[in-house]
């Protein structure tokens, strides 16, 4: 073999190495937790056979800062769900969604009203008579696209919901149009308090997430399973969240509608968040939102560990669930 | 091939693990239907999709009853009639809220919910087996109260048209048109393994409005609750009838105000203000009688009922009947809260009494099985269990020593329909008159008079011999002479016969007023023949902003003047004050010796 056959096959060997590694970055969990990514994404707002209004993902596509897509439309249940789909964002994503509105039999406008993160006027969600710009809505075959920045400082799961359909002042989250947003921390960790000590936590340590809803007297949620690649898994009213022994779990409780509540995990610990405040119980009001880890059994075993209201009116309506957590 | 995988992509080691192994989580109920409280007249438990008060499912699927923000006050959710080898029933809220319920079904039948508070709010679930011939009704259905009853039975077909009536405001009793068609649609249904078609409970009846012949005294309010009015987004009015024409003179529609649910009414001593509770609101309206102005409105809580002024200084009190209080309140024409009696833990009064002389004032505690007494000098109370289901009306007699309480659902087990006798004196339940003791609930046949199934509104005639009921299901009235506390009389009625008061007949004696839900008619009996003299149209076809239900939805009757001897005698003794209207003067002037009674 001479020198210059050498040669060549050196820069061959060096230019496959470099491929793939550079694919095997882009299509790891652990790239896609990476900020910078732009979600593109349609959403539908239908009607589930109840009467019920419900939010769909049609499509999500995750585009790289370097160009790569991916598309996880396939994580999300095929049809509408209350609560609509969780979209995870980490700082310094941007979310480019459309809007489509497939609400059968009605005319009205429906819309994508979000907290907590970024979003120019256009993109509020309301009636040009409440925002002064544009009617930031969807009609049928006129759909609507919004532009959602999580950027530095909007980490935390934030809820959504309709604004105008029925009722420009209330919207009809009441009626199920309603879903949440993770934005994910750009360190990727969060404080949880786990065997008794106030530690950092890494996200991808996390195995499950559960979405719990408090709207009125019935919890309505979602499972976020990350051993299944970040699967969502509807789990409809008062459901039982499952999880294994030691496993890492991370709720998001979130209120809508206009009752008050305060939320109970028999069991289990956190802290409040931003404290070293050690909790069991917390309060929820409309819209308002708490997130914390636990260790499933930390300290207590497995069981069919309640969850519920604490306040004896929604207990006694059946506002409860079971955490059953298995060896 | 390692280099290939590794070109196409670094993905996670080992197999993908099966959802099934992984997923822990098992889902909660997903309802397959939804009825959505409203304040809607006939629609008040509304399927989203459709606008009916009824959903059909299949056994196992769930469905959402869910209150909205389109009702403006507290309900309960509750079963009233269910399967009676249903799981899980019935489905019960201890105290009216705005709390939803989600809840499945696991057999076929017949389910109907209705409110505590507002009894004849109705929704059904039909849980229908499709692998049945029919709509599924059951076998054998269990009513709230604890009985049992064959959905073959009359009482049981009973119900089940009266809940397409209620809940279809085209199949009121509309006296603008000559015949009352209910029509019900060909749909199977299997009643114990029978199918029979829901027309079969179909009948038609002539619609014949007369006046009396002999006129009354004065002016008669109805309201007209489910009157449904340009401008406004709550129904109802109080529509005012001339007691000598039998004619409408004017109705409060209360436009700028969106008044909500009129549902009963009282009046000062001089006439000059009717105080009018929104049942379905939290206010207590006053207006001007004569010009029908509204002058004030003031929240007094949860759902009030009735109104009565103490007659001995014209304050009010008004029954909370989505709370456990009756409010004291000013009279006047802007009434403030001045004080609330606390009537007992979960007693949702609903129709109270004050004895004619103001010292004492009965609730009928819709809730809480039981009466209570309260002494208005020292606002002491005695609660008196009674057993009776949801009693939610009571009138007394002229001495104040009698109360009798209008059961709705009965005292179980043994009566089906029941009045309670309360001896004031000693504050004691003396006896339950049984209102339906000549009704066979399985065969239909009524051998007697006593024939009055759900009694709502139950006054003491002025001369204390009788006690007029108006009897929801039945549709009819029934009498009970207070000497033998037996039904003496029954007379039809109509379509949700419910509000009853007594006024003056001209030349002496009484006339007792009726009014129903499901009719745009008033009714009138003559007390001395115990026979109906006149039934009187409350729609006015003239007036084209009522857009719909002209006249329907009858409740509170207030007859003026009012016939209570006392009460008479005081309003009399203000005769040539100049405190009363000339018209007033001239009503006043023409009762008699018998009637004004002795001072």
């Amino acid at each position: 073999m001479t020198k210059q056959v050498r040669k060549k096959r050196f820069w061959l060997l060096y230019i496959v190495m470099v491929f793939g590694l550079v694919n095997c970055l882009q299509s790891s969990p652990v790239w896609a937790m990476k900020s910078g990514e732009t979600h593109v994404i349609t959403l539908k707002a239908s009607n589930l056979p109840s009467g019920q209004l419900a939010y769909q993902m049609a499509s999500h596509k995750i585009k790289s800062k370097y160009g790569r897509i991916r598309d996880v439309t396939d994580r999300y249940p095929q049809g509408p769900t209350v609560p609509g789909p969780t979209i995870i964002m980490t700082e310094g994503d941007v979310a480019e969604i459309t809007l489509e509105h497939d609400i059968e039999g009605s005319t009205l406008p429906v819309s994508l009203h979000v907290h907590g993160v970024h979003y120019k006027i256009k993109d509020d969600g309301t009636v040009k008579a409440m925002n002064g710009i544009v009617d930031s809505a969807a009609f049928p075959g006129k759909p609507y696209t919004y532009r959602w920045e999580a950027a530095s400082g909007t980490a935390g799961t934030w809820p959504y919901h309709d604004h105008t359909f029925g009722n420009p002042m209330l919207g009809a989250e009441d009626k199920g149009l309603y879903g949440a947003v993770i934005v994910n921390p750009s360190s990727m960790e969060v404080t949880a308090l786990i065997d008794g000590e106030i530690v950092d936590v890494d996200l991808d340590d996390v195995k499950r997430e559960f979405v719990l809803w408090m709207h009125e007297t019935t919890f309505w949620g979602a499972e976020i399973n990350h051993i299944l690649d970040g699967q969502q898994i509807p789990l409809w009213s008062n459901p039982t969240i499952g999880a294994r022994l030691g496993e890492l779990i991370r709720f998001h409780v979130i209120g809508i509608g206009t009752a008050f509540h305060t939320f109970h995990l028999h069991g289990h610990r956190w802290l409040e968040h931003g404290t070293s405040s050690v909790v069991d119980t917390v309060n929820i009001g409309p819209i308002s939102r708490k997130t914390f880890v636990v260790e499933a059994g930390e300290g207590v075993g497995p069981g069919a560990w309640h969850y519920h209201c604490h306040v004896l009116q929604h207990m006694q309506s059946g506002m409860m669930g079971k955490f059953r957590v298995l060896e | 091939m390692c280099l290939a995988a590794f070109l196409v992509g670094c993905q996670q080691g080992g197999p993908k693990p099966k959802a099934e192994d992984i997923i822990l989580s098992k889902p909660g109920l997903m309802p397959s239907a939804i009825l959505e409280i409203t304040d809607e007249p006939g629609h008040w438990f509304k399927d989203p999709i459709d606008g009916d008060s009824l959903v059909v499912i299949k056994p196992g699927q769930a469905v959402m009853l869910k209150m909205t923000a389109e009702t403006r006050t507290e309900h309960t959710i509750t079963s009233l009639l269910w399967p009676s080898n249903a799981s899980g029933f019935p489905v019960d809220q201890e105290k009216p809220s705005s709390v939803s319920v989600t809840t499945a079904f696991d057999q076929p039948g017949l389910y109907v919910f209705t409110c505590k508070v507002h009894p004849y709010v109705f929704g059904a679930v039909v849980v229908d087996d499709p692998k049945t011939e029919g709509l599924d009704i059951g076998s054998e259905m269990q009513l709230v109260t604890g009985a049992k009853v064959p959905t073959t039975s009359d009482i049981a077909k009973k119900l089940l048209r009266t809940y397409f009536v209620a809940t279809t405001p085209a199949l009121w009793r509309d006296y603008s048109k000559p015949t009352w068609n209910v029509a019900l649609p060909d749909i199977p249904l299997n009643l114990a393994g029978n199918t029979i078609s829901l027309s079969a409970l179909s009948f038609s009846a002539p619609n014949k409005a007369f006046n009396p012949a002999v006129p009354g005294i004065g002016e008669v309010w109805v309201d007209t609750q489910f009157e449904i009015i340009d401008g406004k987004t709550k129904a109802g009015s109080a529509t005012q009838v001339d007691a000598t024409t039998w004619s409408i003179k004017k109705k409060v529609k209360g436009v700028d105000i969106n008044m909500n649910h009129p549902h009963n009414m009282w009046t000062d001593s001089q006439y000059k203000n009717i105080y009018q509770t929104e049942w379905f609101d939290k206010r207590l309206t006053t207006f001007d009688r004569e010009t029908g102005q509204v002058l004030s409105t003031v929240d007094v809580g949860e759902s009030p009922s009735h109104v009565l002024t103490r007659p001995t200084d014209d304050s009010l009190y008004v029954a909370i009947n989505a709370g456990e209080s009756v409010v004291k309140l000013s009279g006047g024409d802007r009434p403030s809260v001045l004080s609330a009696i606390n009537t007992g833990p979960h007693t949702s009064p609903h129709g109270h009494y004050i004895t004619e002389n103001g010292k004492l004032m009965v609730t009928p505690n819709a809730l809480a099985s039981s009466v209570s007494v309260v002494n208005l000098d020292s606002e002491e109370v005695v609660e008196i269990p009674t057993g009776g289901v949801i009693p939610i009306a009571v009138w007394g007699n002229p001495e104040g020593t009698r109360a009798y309480v209008a059961n709705l659902l009965g005292t179980p087990p043994a009566l089906l329909s029941s009045m309670s006798v309360i001896d004031l004196d000693k504050k004691i339940k003396i006896t339950d008159i049984n209102l339906a003791e000549d009704y066979n609930p399985i065969t239909g046949k009524v051998t007697g008079e006593a024939y009055g199934l759900l009694p709502i509104q139950t006054p003491v005639s002025p001369d204390g011999k009788y006690v007029v009921t108006a009897n929801t299901l039945s549709a009819s009235i029934t009498i009970v002479d207070t000497a033998s506390n037996k039904v003496v009389k029954s007379l039809p009625c109509e379509p949700g016969c419910h509000g009853a008061h007594f006024g003056l007949k001209k030349g002496g004696g009484y006339y007792a007023y009726v009014a129903s839900k499901f009719a745009n008619d008033l009714i009138i009996i003559d007390m001395d023949k115990l026979e109906i003299a006149g039934r009187v149209v409350l729609a006015d076809s003239n007036d084209s902003t009522i857009s719909a239900n002209n006249g329907m939805g009858g409740q509170g009757v207030l007859p003026l003047p009012l016939a209570e001897k006392s009460r008479l005698q005081r309003t009399r003794g203000l005769l040539g004050s100049g405190k009363l209207t000339p018209e007033v003067e001239r009503w006043l002037k023409q009762a008699t010796k018998s009637q004004i009674g002795g001072i």
